[in-house]
């Protein structure tokens, strides 16, 4: 299917999509937090989607917007993408597991959750997968302080985020 | 260690005695990153450290005689690291390769990449560059030795149990392969 089309046949057959968006030859739909694994498990059974291949979920830190859950699926049979994104408020970061739907989705949310402070509610074995047990915080918080930062000044020119590319 | 760490060898059986260690260094690589890749060149036919007296890669820390910290060391590691170096037996040295063992190079910000090797294990030799070519380890091998050479075995071990407990530390005035010292810190943030 066309990204137009995946678009229109997740909004008939599931209902849930509140909008869509076709960026770089692929589509993003948006869906409420409680329609996450009932959509998660449309694309997986549904004979026109078939999407076999979850490529990963992370999470995107909106700051005062909460933080954006997103998945990407792609299916090998079919050879189509969608991404399907999800809103959570900052100060309740929960969300269903998807790792019921696809094992895989296991450990990219034991990540998200180490690395954003997303819980997973239902998840089988949320630890920590990559970073120390004994850290502390989120770092991939935009309000993480780096330590070295608050140590020493940016050695460099520009801050990162200034250099123009 | 028997008599060398308690007698001061008159000069020519000293000269004897570090002629045969800086000319027979097994080497222990502690590969991290990308620095790895350009370590490996050096041992290999073009580079070819083999020719200074450095044998690469010793079947385990406990048959080498010095470390090469080559990349990114994070704080997860850093135990294995300082385990490793402890399995080294004395005299040992230890080369830091490449700006993010030296000092978290353009990791330097990060919330999980040590800042330094030397805040884990004392370092003799730095090596900057991102990544360093193999021809600036090889300068940092020749450095080592020359300090290998001149230096007391007796005084080398008294040194290091007097440094052995603080948290970070060097062993002695680190070299810095092309010149300047460790505190400069156009070199430490290169």
């Amino acid at each position: 299917m066309t990204p137009d089309e995946i678009a229109s046949h997740l909004t008939e057959a599931t209902g849930a999509i509140e909008r869509s968006e076709v960026a770089h030859g692929e589509v993003s739909v948006w869906v409420p937090n409680d329609k996450w694994v009932e959509v998660a498990t449309h694309l997986r059974d549904c004979g026109r989607c078939h999407f076999d291949f979850p490529t990963f979920l992370t999470a995107v830190d909106m700051e005062d917007q909460g933080f954006e859950i997103v998945l990407h699926m792609y299916s090998v049979r079919r050879q189509h993408h969608v991404n399907v994104k999800t809103q959570v408020a900052r100060d309740a970061a929960r969300l269903p597991t998807l790792s019921g739907v696809w094992n895989g989705m296991n450990w990219c949310e034991r990540e998200t959750w180490e690395l954003f402070g997303v819980d997973f509610i239902g998840h089988p074995n949320l630890v920590k997968l990559l970073l120390p047990v004994e850290f502390e915080g989120f770092p991939l918080r935009k309000d993480f302080l780096l330590m070295t930062r608050e140590a020493k000044e940016w050695p460099g020119m520009k801050e990162p985020a200034e250099v123009e590319h | 260690m028997g008599l060398t760490d308690k007698v001061n060898f008159p000069q020519p059986a000293k000269f004897i005695l570090n002629w045969g260690r800086k000319y027979s260094l097994w080497v222990m690589n502690f590969g991290l990153a990308c620095c790895a890749i350009e370590l490996i060149a050096a041992s290999t036919s073009r580079h070819d450290f083999i020719r200074l007296g450095v044998i690469p890669v010793a079947h385990g820390p406990r048959q080498a005689d010095m470390l090469v910290v080559a990349g990114t060391l994070t704080d997860k590691m850093a135990p294995a690291l300082k385990r490793v170096y402890e399995q080294i037996p004395e005299p040992k040295y230890v080369i830091s390769f490449g700006s993010c063992s030296n000092c978290g190079g353009p990791f330097w910000d990060s919330y999980s990449v040590t800042k330094g090797v030397d805040q884990i294990v004392p370092v003799d030799v730095y090596v900057p560059g991102c990544p360093p070519r193999p021809e600036a380890l090889l300068e940092g091998i020749l450095l080592l030795q020359e300090r290998i050479g001149k230096e007391s075995l007796k005084e080398h071990y008294a040194r290091r149990e007097v440094a052995e407990p603080e948290p970070a530390f060097t062993s002695t005035v680190p070299i810095v392969v092309g010149g300047g010292s460790i505190t400069d810190t156009s070199i430490r943030d290169e």
